[in-house]
């Protein structure tokens, strides 16, 4: 088959409500990949990167939210990028492998010659048209993208070692209580049909295995609270592991950033790393103001067209403005998302937050974090209208929904 | 006769169990809050009940479905599209008020449970002849609160006070009141205040008349009250209807339990404790000052005390729920696990021990 004749589909995992309750109090109101980073929705960033993939066919996005969650943003982005992009909703989690199978039909209806698999929870920089140029080089199944980390952060995903030469995947262990290697997998991957025979072996192997014996009591101690029923398959631990070291998946290593967005803090973090990315590669979405007409603008910063903001405030570095926010004179704005209808009144200040829906800060309100993005009150999180009454401040606190804080608050969840 | 209950906002005082359900459907002695309401409203005669609220109106409508056709009492909504306040509901529910009849309407706040004794505050109404009557209740630490200042024989108000700093009266506004429908003229369809604006106006007519309410009052908007307000509330059921309260070897003191829970052997279950429809109350079990809601499976030898654990949820063998524990929907403490208030959000599993006060999202 000519390079030409090879269509590729994209298949992009955006999970479920259940799933992990650690995007609270955000996850409230919206899905999590639909919450905005740099003015985008979190999902847009990897269907613009597969946007650049020659012979693009279609995007999928797997995920067991409710459907109408997510039919106006994809009917949307399918007319934007001019590009096929249809959600599949499964009816039950069936773990990262096991939904890539469970819609192998559709997915392979286009007789794709390869298959892109992304996490939507993942920030990179996605370098996809070169990985799939290493992938056919490789001429294995599956090629994975790596990245080297600090060796204390690495147990925290899953560790791999590759052969240096050949950069076939040698071995993979999830999560590992011990160092194994500093180089872990970023959750993106391409793969040919072939992987969806590897999935259907080991549901036939599972099957086998259930039927042979069962588990005795120290095995059945081991496994998560969650059932594995047959169809329950995880990429991971199910396909990579035992594939490793033969001679089927190879690795691409990115030398560039790479986050998992889990957490609110993460998504703050994530935004400021796709806002210097624009500043790379599209720095037309960027603002840009010096206080005459436009207010004064530092570094990277989005606001978005139907957005307010008076000319005497100062944005940024690092902020996110959502549609219809009014910001008025004299704002201080540093490292922040503002969400969409929140209005910030004369002289407030916000660092280091993420300020909700339809929320209002009053004069002289001061919404701030100390900006550590991985501990749980390392950042302000307001909820969807939250008021903060004129000159409160309210530091390093997590505030829910409708709430009014008349009163400062430092370290503190408020529900 | 007519009625209408002010429901309100969020009930975000009651998260996580307002994350759920909206305030007034958070049970309370094994019945939605705002059914003890609209119970003793229908059993003096009230034909119609108006709820004011502004939130989550379809989840309220469904629910009454069932209980306007159980209760046989007609239950419609109000709804705020902004918030106007504690007076400004009742101009906006004008209309369903006010019938022919010319008769008085109760005004309840959904948060207050209390005796509800509403006959005699009609015969109470009528005696005095002025156009609004409220109830007040005494209570210890009055400055918390705004105090009615009241002439002590015929009950004539003087004048509200609002937090006090110096005493000058133990009386405070109970949250439930009887207006003549002219009282409707006063307010405005815009956020008014019904203890700062039109209540003093009526007072200094001197048309203004409250009654010192009878029984037990308690405010149950927070966890704290709530736990409290079950145990007068069980107070008030052992004076009053005691064969609803619990019996039996197992049972101490004020025990409430539905008929289609099970309590397994060996338990020790009370005082002051609610166990909702559904439940299992598994062997060796220790309750005290405590809901169990509805659907909850209490595994064997847990103690819980002094703690609301959430509908559906579980707690562990072994497991210890105290001080103030509040659990919400679908939350699961695994065995062993020593919870010292802690305050779990919905859909949660608790897999290690929270050793101080703290709230897991």
């Amino acid at each position: 088959m000519k390079t030409s004749d090879q269509k590729v589909v994209a298949v992009i995992m955006v999970g479920g409500p259940t799933k992990g309750t650690r995007f609270r109090p955000l996850s409230f109101n919206t899905p999590k990949p639909l919450f905005p980073l740099a003015g985008q929705p979190m999902v847009h960033h990897p269907i613009s990167a597969c946007k650049s993939i020659p012979n693009l066919a279609r995007i999928f996005l797997i995920g067991f939210h409710e459907e109408r969650e997510f039919a106006l943003y994809v009917s949307s982005i399918s007319s934007e990028l001019n590009i096929p992009v249809r959600y599949l909703k499964e009816d039950k989690p069936h773990g990262s492998a096991g939904g890539l199978y469970y819609f192998r039909d559709i997915i392979m209806e286009d007789n794709p010659s390869h298959i892109v698999l992304l996490n939507c929870d993942v920030c990179c920089s996605f370098p996809l048209t070169e990985m799939l140029d290493a992938h056919r080089r490789y001429g294995g199944m599956g090629t994975l993208l790596v990245i080297k980390v600090s060796a204390e952060s690495a147990s925290e995903f899953g560790e791999l070692v590759a052969d240096p030469v050949t950069k076939e995947l040698l071995h993979y262990t999830e999560k590992p209580e011990t160092f194994v290697s500093d180089l872990i997998n970023c959750g993106v991957y391409i793969f040919t049909p072939e992987i969806f025979h590897v999935i259907q072996d080991i549901r036939t192997h599972r099957e086998d295995k259930a039927n042979l014996h069962t588990l005795s009591s120290f095995e059945a101690l081991r496994l998560t609270t969650k059932t594995h029923a047959k169809d329950f398959v995880r990429l991971d631990q199910d396909i990579l592991s035992p594939l490793a070291g033969k001679k089927q998946l190879y690795t691409y290593e990115t030398m560039d950033f790479w986050e998992q967005i889990k957490t609110p803090a993460m998504s703050l973090k994530c935004s400021a790393l796709y806002l210097a990315q624009f500043r790379q590669k599209s720095p037309g979405l960027l603002a840009y103001g010096d206080g005459t007409k436009n207010p004064t603008v530092v570094d990277d910063v989005y606001i978005h067209p139907s957005a307010k903001v008076h000319p005497t405030a100062k944005i940024g570095p690092n902020v996110s403005i959502s549609a219809n926010v009014r910001v008025a004179a004299g704002v201080r704005l540093m490292d922040c998302i503002i969400l969409d209808d929140a209005e910030i009144q004369e002289n407030a200040f916000v660092k280091y937050a993420i300020v909700g829906w339809k929320s209002s800060l009053g004069k002289w309100a001061r919404v701030q974090g100390e900006g550590d993005y991985s501990t749980k009150l390392g950042i302000t999180i307001l909820g969807e209208a939250v008021t903060v009454e004129d000159e409160v401040v309210v530091v390093n606190s997590i505030v829910l929904p409708n709430k009014v804080l008349n009163i400062s608050v430092q370290e503190e969840i408020i529900l | 006769m007519k009625a209408l209950i002010l429901v309100g906002g969020f009930g975000t005082r009651l998260r996580p169990l307002t994350l759920s359900v909206p305030k007034p459907l958070v049970d309370f002695g094994n019945k939605p809050m705002i059914l003890h309401q609209i119970e003793a409203l229908k059993a003096i005669g009230v034909t119609e009940v108006v709820l004011a609220i502004n939130y989550q109106p379809e989840v309220m409508l469904n629910f009454l479905k069932d209980f306007e056709t159980k209760l046989g009492i007609k239950i419609s909504c109000s709804q705020e599209t902004e918030p106007l306040g504690t007076a400004g509901p009742l101009a906006l529910a004008r209309d369903k008020l006010i019938d022919e009849s010319g008769e008085p309407f109760f005004v309840l706040n959904s948060d207050v449970i209390s005796e509800y004794p509403l006959k005699q505050m009609i015969a109470f109404h009528k005696s005095h002849g002025g156009e609004a009557s409220i109830m007040v209740t005494k209570v210890d630490e009055p400055s918390k609160y705004g105090v009615v200042v009241m002439e002590e024989s015929t009950g004539q108000v003087e004048r509200f006070v609002e937090k006090p700093k110096v005493f000058v009266g133990n009386k405070i506004n109970a949250g439930i009141y009887l207006l003549n429908p002219s009282v409707l003229d006063r307010i405005e369809l815009k956020p008014t205040s019904i203890e700062k604006e039109t209540f003093p106006k009526i007072a200094s007519e001197k048309l203004l008349y409250a009654m010192v309410l009878p029984g037990f009052w308690m405010d149950i908007g927070q966890p704290k009250d709530y736990i409290t307000g079950l145990r007068l509330y069980l107070d008030s059921l052992r004076k009053n209807e005691p064969s609803k309260l619990a019996t039996g070897p197992h049972i101490v003191g004020n025990v409430l339990v539905d008929e289609s829970a099970k309590i397994g052997e060996g338990c020790l279950i009370g005082p002051d404790v609610a166990i909702g429809p559904g439940c299992v109350v598994e062997s060796g079990v220790r309750l005290s000052r405590c809901t169990v809601m509805r659907g909850v499976r209490i595994k064997k030898h847990a103690c819980i005390s002094s703690s609301i654990i959430g509908w559906h949820s579980t707690v562990g063998q072994w497991a210890r729920a105290e001080n103030m524990t509040i659990l919400g929907e679908d939350v699961h403490v695994c065995d062993e696990v020593y919870s010292n208030g802690g305050v779990v959000l919905p859909h949660k599993e608790i897999k290690a021990s929270i050793l101080k006060p703290e709230i897991v999202m």
